[in-house]
């Protein structure tokens, strides 16, 4: 209070000058005026060092401050060719400039030899500012071209395309298309694999650890994999100044961290309305237990109707945390599919793939694995599973591979795609710590309600660590089916 | 069902987020400027006044209608005298006599000045500038011309801020070789004599080290020697073979003759069917070991060097490594456009091509005639062209 008080003196508006300290402590409405009076020398305060910021900045933008940092060093021009597109008798390329200074576009080339073009809206690109160039050409399918654009100052800057294919535009027969090539690499593996629910289900409990570490294995090689992908993507086709590895890196750990304090809201609800309904200790044995006998639980989702209703609502409330990882999970391998659709869509657009039987079967085995990923967590839970909300799962994990393929195809942006990767690595990497954390609480709820297997640390659990090991070597088999 | 909604609800929401991100930065691509260029204006214009207009870009493989800039040196032509690095059209047919006096032995005394600089930045080919080095403010230099026995004293000024020289190739002392003994910057002087010989056609250019870039930036010309007894009369030209290489990675971004990319297919040299052509042709290429020069639908008489009048050989096809020469001489019997470029199609596809124009004597007088109240620097080219084209050779002389 003794600052408050110093402040105020000082304070040409303020007239509590004459006002004792007693006076001050015990009047409120003085109290609450003193308060604001604080607040506004707060801000005050706050905005010192940006407006002398801001001053510097005036100051060095202005001629004097020019002189000042005269023969610093050239400031390159710099222009990169984000995209190139193949159609009718024409190929475009777009361009931005990604360096310090306005650039003015010269000259164009294919396969370093002139050609004429022309540039929309205009040559002159100030910083960051796009164009189009386009070069009516008689291209030939399948062949490498590159494309290269000289600047005023003779610098040329080039792109290759490994073979020409002609850019899809988005009608009907080739929205189809690639909904076709999404369902088979997005939706139709994860369905596939959400079959192996009643196997699980069927699982002692060391089995059942080694196939939710399994997961946990998958899961890792797909978040690594992105990150991989996301840097090659940040590595080639994008600019420097856009930064892309530190956006990768930033946007992997803010969704990690969003997806995190998300799931826990979710299971700190759910767990919140199970303790407050009457059946709440029963429950909470039962869940307890769950695990140990479920392993002779014969019953599977395709009777669920018959169930008792309020039964059913219980047991799902109890497993409820089960069910929030299902999700994330789920979500994850979504933005995954997203990621994985966009990459397939974009080496179309960029002419970088063609479809073979044997690219779709690899995706559809590699992809598989992550519908084993989104029944592992559930399978064990007392509750019935519903049909339906299985299929939404495996819908909200495959379906984005569509809209990926879609997006990539017909829009593709270098750094939409690094965002799309980074935020599903994120998410992946948060959904192998939930399964890594509920193993370990379980593990430790086994140990003292059967009191069978002694202390062990989660880790040190054979069929968690086999089952890790042994998910990441499948996926980088069936990864080798699709790397070209 | 409460968090399965939340669920779905931040999943849509992230979907829409980055589906809108992406949507957005790929449409900022299509976007357009409303400030549209007008081609031709934006070539010349140092930047304001510009009208909108829609462009139309004519190529082989195709008509587009753009509302934006041509990128298009095939076709465009650079018509600011004061960026370009030469007028391919006047250098074509100028032959610098220099100042002529005669000694008091009887012998003819050229004087010539060339100035050596090095901080010009000057458009090579439309919209492309590259810091060239030059005599006498071109690339190529001046052609210096005399005839066999003269004595030919060139007042050498290094401006430059590097050390320059001035080595012509042909018969003189070793302290006249310019090879060696540097001129310093900042104008420093030298004079170069010696007597012309043998006849032929030369290369002249800087010889201080690195050859390479002081050769690769522009330090070089043309030095033709007559023989005493004249050659026939005929339309004479001369075309140096060179490179640019603006991006400072040791390979040729353009390939000309005469200076500029494609001039003289934009410009075609308008000659007289059935009348001599002569051609003194000179290679400078650096970075390339070849360059080469093929006649459509032509053949001519090749005298490598120029130090015969027996011609070597009857083709349509020669080949040069750098700082090699000779004299073309041909005669086209039917008027019309033909080509005549590098049969290294490389080169010929950044720019080492042009068009020969023959027409019959009426016509060429003709457009002498009509040209002569137009002052559009093309136009104005191609007068001169016609002009020189007439007297059949030593027309061009100017005073260096």
């Amino acid at each position: 209070m003794e600052v408050v008080v110093d402040i105020n003196k000082t304070d040409k508006q303020g007239g509590e000058e004459t006002m004792d300290r007693t006076q001050q402590h015990h009047h409120p409405i003085i109290a609450k005026i003193k308060t604001q009076i604080l607040n506004k020398k707060m801000i005050l305060v706050a905005l010192i060092p940006i407006i002398i910021l801001g001053g510097m900045m005036i100051f060095l933008s202005s001629p004097a401050g020019q002189i000042l940092l005269h023969n610093s060093g050239n400031s390159l021009p710099e222009i990169t060719i984000e995209r190139i597109e193949f159609q009718d008798s024409k190929i475009i390329a777009f361009l931005r400039n990604t360096g310090t200074t306005d650039v003015i576009i010269a000259q164009a080339d294919i396969n370093d030899r002139i050609q004429s073009a022309a540039i929309e809206p205009g040559k002159t690109l100030s910083r960051l500012a796009s164009a189009k160039v386009i070069i009516p050409y008689s291209w030939n399918p399948g062949e490498p071209y590159e494309i290269g654009i000289t600047t005023s100052d003779g610098i040329r800057f080039h792109k290759s395309v490994e073979a020409a294919a002609l850019t899809p535009t988005p009608n009907l027969e080739q929205v189809s298309f690639f909904a076709i090539i999404g369902t088979f690499v997005g939706v139709v593996p994860v369905m596939i694999g959400l079959l192996w629910f009643p196997f699980i289900k069927r699982l002692s409990t060391n089995k059942y650890t080694f196939f939710l570490s399994l997961t946990a294995g998958l899961l890792l090689f797909l978040g690594i994999d992105a990150l991989v992908e996301a840097n090659k993507i940040a590595a080639q086709d994008v600019a420097g100044v856009f930064n892309g590895q530190m956006l990768i890196a930033m946007i992997t750990i803010v969704s990690f961290l969003a997806l995190l304090y998300i799931s826990n809201k979710l299971v700190e609800r759910a767990t919140t309305a199970t303790t407050s309904s009457v059946k709440s200790s029963k429950l909470l044995q039962s869940s307890s237990s769950s695990l140990a006998s479920a392993a002779t639980d014969s019953r599977f989702e395709g009777r669920v109707e018959e169930r008792n209703q309020q039964e059913l609502q219980h047991r799902k409330q109890s497993s409820s945390s089960l069910f929030t990882i299902a999700f994330m999970i789920a979500i994850g391998i979504g933005l995954h599919n997203l990621g994985e659709g966009l990459a397939i869509g974009a080496a179309v657009l960029l002419g970088n793939i063609t479809f073979g039987t044997f690219l779709i079967v690899g995706f559809t085995l590699h992809n598989t694995t992550e519908g084993l990923a989104i029944v592992a967590p559930i399978a064990k839970s007392n509750s019935k599973v519903m049909l339906r909300r299985l299929v939404m799962m495996g819908i909200i994990a495959g379906a984005p591979a569509i809209v990926g393929v879609w997006i990539g195809g017909f829009l593709y942006s270098p750094i939409a795609a690094i965002i799309f990767l980074s935020v599903g690595a994120g998410a992946i990497f948060q959904v192998i710590y939930c399964i890594i954390s509920w193993m370990k609480n379980n593990n430790n709820n086994i140990d003292v309600t059967k009191a069978r297997e002694g202390r062990k640390s989660a880790w040190l659990n054979p069929s968690l660590i086999v089952g890790f090991i042994v998910g990441m070597i499948i996926m980088y088999i069936t990864s080798l089916m699709v790397s070209s | 069902m409460l968090r399965l909604q939340l669920v779905l609800i931040s999943t849509v929401a992230i979907a829409i987020l980055t589906l809108v991100f992406a949507i957005s930065s790929s449409f900022s691509m299509y976007s357009s400027n409303t400030t549209n260029y007008d081609s031709r204006k934006s070539v010349s214009s140092s930047g304001d006044n510009y009208r909108i207009k829609a462009a139309t870009l004519n190529t082989p493989h195709g008509v587009y209608q753009t509302t934006g800039d041509i990128l298009d040196p095939t076709n465009q032509v650079i018509d600011d005298r004061n960026k370009i690095v030469i007028d391919p059209m006047k250098y074509l047919r100028t032959f610098n006599y220099g100042r002529v006096s005669t000694l008091p032995n009887g012998t003819i005394l050229r004087e010539f000045t060339l100035i050596a600089t090095d901080n010009k930045v000057m458009e090579i080919s439309p919209g492309v500038f590259y810091n060239v080095w030059t005599f006498n403010g071109t690339v190529p230099g001046p052609t210096i011309r005399a005839t066999e026995g003269d004595l030919v004293r060139i007042n050498f000024i290094n401006n430059g801020s590097k050390p320059h020289s001035l080595h012509t190739h042909g018969i003189h002392p070793a302290e006249m070789d310019g090879s060696i003994d540097m001129v310093g910057p900042h104008g420093g002087k030298f004079v170069y004599e010696f007597y012309a010989k043998p006849f032929g056609v030369f290369p002249y250019h800087c010889h201080m080290q690195p050859l390479e870039e002081h050769i690769s930036h522009g330090l070089y010309g043309v030095y033709i020697v007559d023989p005493k007894k004249p050659r026939p009369v005929a339309d004479e030209m001369v075309m140096m073979m060179n490179g640019y290489d603006t991006d400072n990675d040791k390979e040729n971004n353009f390939y000309t003759v005469n200076g500029i990319p494609y001039y003289y297919m934009h410009h075609p040299i308008q000659i007289q069917k059935d009348k001599l052509i002569r051609v003194y042709l000179v290679n400078m290429l650096e970075f390339d070991p070849i360059n080469n020069f093929h006649l459509h639908a032509n053949m001519y008489q090749l005298y490598r060097s120029g130090t015969s009048l027996t011609p070597s050989e009857y083709t349509d096809m020669v080949t040069m490594s750098q700082g090699e020469r000779g004299i073309l001489e041909f005669t086209y019997n039917y008027t019309g456009n033909y080509m005549f470029h590098a049969h290294k199609t490389e080169f010929a596809e950044k720019g080492w091509m042009g068009l020969f124009l023959v027409k019959d004597k009426n016509e060429l007088d003709k457009m002498v005639n009509d040209s002569n109240n137009n002052n559009n620097f093309a136009q104005r080219n191609t007068a001169t062209t016609a002009k020189q084209t007439l007297p059949g050779g030593h027309g061009g002389s100017s005073r260096y």
